[in-house]
């Protein structure tokens, strides 16, 4: 079991397509309230590491253990995969947020619409209640999604390449949101392309290229020397591949 | 055209008694109606929400997969509703789940596996079909008809439609999210795959009603036409469920009306009043009709 | 000398083999193969043949030959029969290209030739007047068609001329006091009641023959779909003229008729045959038995 103070243990994970790993041999503990990057190549597996936390890929060997239920996470997947066309209004959109908490069939309350206002004006949204979230610019609808997340008030909070294709000013405002969580102890796992980003805002990460490669405080795990070993990693399938050996007992 | 003299009305206006007399003279136009009420209450929020989920087409898969259930029930028991009812429902059910659990937990996605089952289904379906009987009857479970609608068959529509909503009542929000943000539905709660078959039964079932009174390809439209020109009308979804089902009503009564006054066969006039309605929709939509897209005035100022 | 007997042996064995394989008219004494387009001409033949023939019928009991769809098989049957019976009358629109499909050497035989013909409803498949082709329904016309079937199947079996001739008169005779019941039972019902609704536009003949009016709520085919004018129309003329019954035959949609009954009131009667005959041994199994079935269901529903 996990212990009280680790929001994530993986042990000897393996998550991945048919036989073809994503990403082996993750191995270790995300300390509850930490604010961790995952940061590696293209290919990497870093979307799949997140998808097998969140439970929607199940591990092809290993066990991913979180501790507390998993409705306590929180995701943003990449931004592709909402239907923008659907005839969806911003408000209806964020409120979805409360839906994890009261449930699928509940009512909303006034409270309720207080906090969904709130979460408008914490993100820089208010105004935008009516809007079709088809009329929303790529920086608005980040927006309103980190808008939902704040509504779910999880302890866990998983980022899939949040600020890729933003603005810079709307990157900066989120930013300062992904720091008041970490602020309120909760526990932010982030993907992220920008290193430089990493440097200034993340404490911890973790670099992956289809296997750890380093682990832990992001000065040292950001190293020139990983970097390079990172970089090596092949992205192509290997058509002669044999069963992985590494990681037994 | 001969007008019924025997009704009593006060001094209406000719059109009025165009469309009333009929209603008012005749059982048979008295149960069509209501049959197409229901039909439109329970297939207007359904065909609603196939469309928006981009799934429009398979209503139409949907209608032919029945037909074997249908055909079943027919071969043991003949044009009886009970029979032919729970065929088509067993048969709709199956491929529906059959599609919905293949597209889950396979690769192969939900337009292919559909588009496999349902080609079985008809071929199965006619062949049973031509198995037991002469063509007519084939040609009956296709086209059924609304104008011989008994107190089973309007009892039969009247539940599924009030089902339906009743459903669609409590599923809004999963049904929403389904569509918009499966992702994100499924990281909250597990309702997403059950949502998801409890909406392909309720296509099924009012499927199975809709072709009792026009026989399964005219049912289709009347969940799909009306929903598709409430599109051109409103981007809310509740309005255009609303929208859809005052559509279906409306193409229903000027369909029977048409079917009265020029001798038009029924079913058809109905779904080609819905077309007619579509059409106009496109042209004339406030939301995104074409004569909007074409001139939309001068821009605002913010 | 030993490879010459050989050889011949081995022919003669497979000519001997190739025989039966052979056209079937190689075999005597043998069966004359016809073929009859739906079960009621198929009654017909089979009397006026007797022994002599073998009869197929491609549209069987409660077949609906106005919407029947040819198997491959049929066409096999086709070219395998010398001679081809058909109603005529574009009862059978799909036997033209069936024959040239087949690419049989079987005669044509129409059986309604010189038939008394009535002109059939206006319908959406008409082109100009289309002539309703149930002329069967009018005993007279029955006749004509037996002596057709005599006159065809003596063409093709000159030999079996006398059968065919004998059979025939029988038959004939059997028609003639089928006829005479008919007509006895229709006097018995009032005149005032002899109208019928049915669902089928299939009796006029019937009705011309014998006096009794036949209102239905389609067309001369079954494709055609009703529409409501016509359901009100019945139901109008049914009230006006307070018409006791209505009939439901195999070929249609008896929901319509209920619910026009129910409406109205009136009785639905037993179901009748028009189209074809129902299974052997059912109540109309031949053709005698479906006209006496019919009037007896006529009248019991009538009379009262």
């Amino acid at each position: 079991m996990a212990a009280p103070s680790t929001a994530v243990r993986f042990d000897e994970v393996t998550l991945g397509y048919g036989r073809r790993p994503a990403v082996h041999h993750l191995h270790g503990d995300i300390p509850a309230g930490s604010l961790m990057a995952v940061v590696g190549p293209n290919g990497a597996g870093k979307s799949t590491l997140l998808k097998g936390v969140v439970g929607t890929l199940k591990p092809l060997e290993g066990a991913i253990r979180l501790d507390g239920p998993s409705s306590e996470i929180a995701y943003l997947p990449q931004a592709a995969e909402i239907d923008r066309s659907f005839p969806l209004s911003v408000y209806d959109l964020v409120a979805m947020g409360l839906w994890s908490r009261s449930g699928l069939f509940g009512g909303i309350s006034a409270k309720d619409r207080a906090r969904v206002e709130e979460a408008l004006a914490a993100v820089g949204l208010i105004g935008f209640e009516r809007r079709p979230i088809s009329t929303l610019s790529g920086g608005q609808m980040q927006r309103a999604l980190f808008a939902r997340l704040l509504l779910q008030d999880a302890p866990v909070i998983l980022l899939d390449e949040p600020f890729t294709a933003i603005d810079a000013k709307t990157t900066a405002d989120l930013l300062d949101l992904v720091r008041r969580w970490h602020d309120e102890a909760r526990t932010v796992v982030a993907v992220l392309h920008d290193l430089d980003m990493v440097r200034r805002v993340f404490p911890k990460t973790l670099l992956i290229a289809r296997e750890p490669v380093a682990w832990g405080e992001t000065p040292e795990v950001l190293s020139a020397e990983n970097l390079l070993k990172a970089r090596r990693m092949v992205e192509a399938h290997d058509p002669h591949a044999h069963v992985c050996q590494r990681g037994a007992a | 055209m001969r007008m019924c003299a025997s009704a009593a009305l006060p001094e209406a206006p000719p059109v009025l008694d165009l469309a009333y007399t009929p209603f008012s003279e005749f059982d048979f136009m008295r149960r069509a109606l209501v049959g197409v009420i229901a039909i439109a209450l329970g297939g207007g929020p359904i065909g609603v929400f196939l469309m928006l989920r981009r799934m429009s087409l398979t209503g139409d898969a949907m209608a032919h997969a029945i037909l074997p259930g249908a055909a079943v029930g027919y071969l043991l028991a003949g044009l009886s509703l009970p029979a032919m009812t729970i065929g088509g429902l067993a048969a709709g059910v199956i491929v529906a789940m059959a599609a919905g659990l293949v597209s889950r937990f396979t690769s192969l996605k939900e337009d292919a596996s559909l588009a496999a089952f349902y080609l079985l289904s008809l071929a199965l379906g006619v062949t049973i079909v031509s198995l037991r009987g002469s063509n007519v009857d084939l040609l009956h479970v296709l086209f059924g008809t609304v104008l011989a609608l008994d107190d089973g068959t309007l009892l039969l529509l009247a539940s599924i439609s009030s089902l339906t909503v009743l459903a669609l009542a409590v599923l809004y929000r999963p049904l929403v999210l389904e569509c918009v943000d499966p992702v994100f539905l499924r990281s909250v709660s597990r309702a997403g795959t059950p949502t998801h078959l409890v909406f392909l039964g309720l296509v099924v079932m009012n499927l199975v009603g809709g072709f009792h009174a026009l026989g399964t390809l005219l049912a289709v439209g009347m969940m799909m036409l009306p929903a598709a020109a409430s599109r051109f009308w409103t981007s809310d979804i509740t309005m255009m469920m609303i929208a859809s089902i005052l559509i279906g009503i409306c193409s229903g009564i000027a369909g029977l009306l048409l079917s009265f006054h020029l001798e038009l066969p029924a079913g058809p006039a109905i779904i080609l009043s819905a077309g007619f309605v579509y059409v106009a929709s496109l042209l004339v939509g406030r939301e995104g009709g074409i004569l909007w897209l074409a001139w939309p005035g001068k821009h605002l100022e913010a | 000398m030993r490879t010459r007997r050989t050889a011949l042996s081995l022919l003669a064995g497979l000519l001997a083999l190739a025989c039966p394989l052979g056209p079937a008219a190689a075999q005597a004494p043998e069966k004359l193969k016809v073929v009859a387009t739906f079960s009621i001409l198929g009654d017909l033949v089979r009397h006026v043949g007797g022994e002599r023939v073998e009869v197929t019928t491609l549209v069987g009991p409660n077949g609906d030959a106005h919407v029947y769809s040819p198997t491959p098989a049929d066409g096999r049957r086709l070219s395998e029969a010398r001679i081809v019976f058909t109603n005529g009358l574009n009862f059978e629109g799909w036997i033209d290209r069936l024959i040239q499909s087949s690419g049989t050497r079987a005669v044509k035989a129409e059986a309604s030739k010189g038939a008394r013909l009535l002109e059939g409803e206006d319908n959406p498949h008409a082109h100009g007047h289309a002539i309703d082709p149930h002329a069967w329904q009018n005993i007279g016309n029955a006749k004509v068609y037996v002596a057709n079937i005599r006159d065809a199947l003596i063409s093709a079996d000159a030999s079996g001329r006398a059968a065919y001739e004998t059979n025939a008169g029988a038959y004939l005779a059997e028609l003639d006091s089928l006829e005479a019941e008919v007509k006895g039972l229709v006097a018995g019902i009032p005149a005032e009641r002899r109208r019928i609704i049915t669902s089928h536009d299939a009796f006029r003949y019937f009705g011309d023959a014998y006096g009794i009016a036949f209102v239905s709520p389609q067309g001369v085919s079954t494709d055609a779909e009703a529409s409501a004018k016509d359901v009100a129309r019945i139901i109008r003329q049914i009230r006006r003229e307070t018409i006791a019954a209505v009939f439901v035959e195999n070929v249609s949609d008896a929901r319509l008729m209920e619910r026009i009954a129910q409406e109205t009131g009136a009785r639905i009667g037993e179901r009748v045959y028009s189209d074809a005959l129902s299974e052997p041994g059912g109540p109309a199994g031949t053709y005698i038995d479906m006209m006496r079935h019919n009037i007896r269901a006529f009248s019991a529903a009538l009379s009262r």
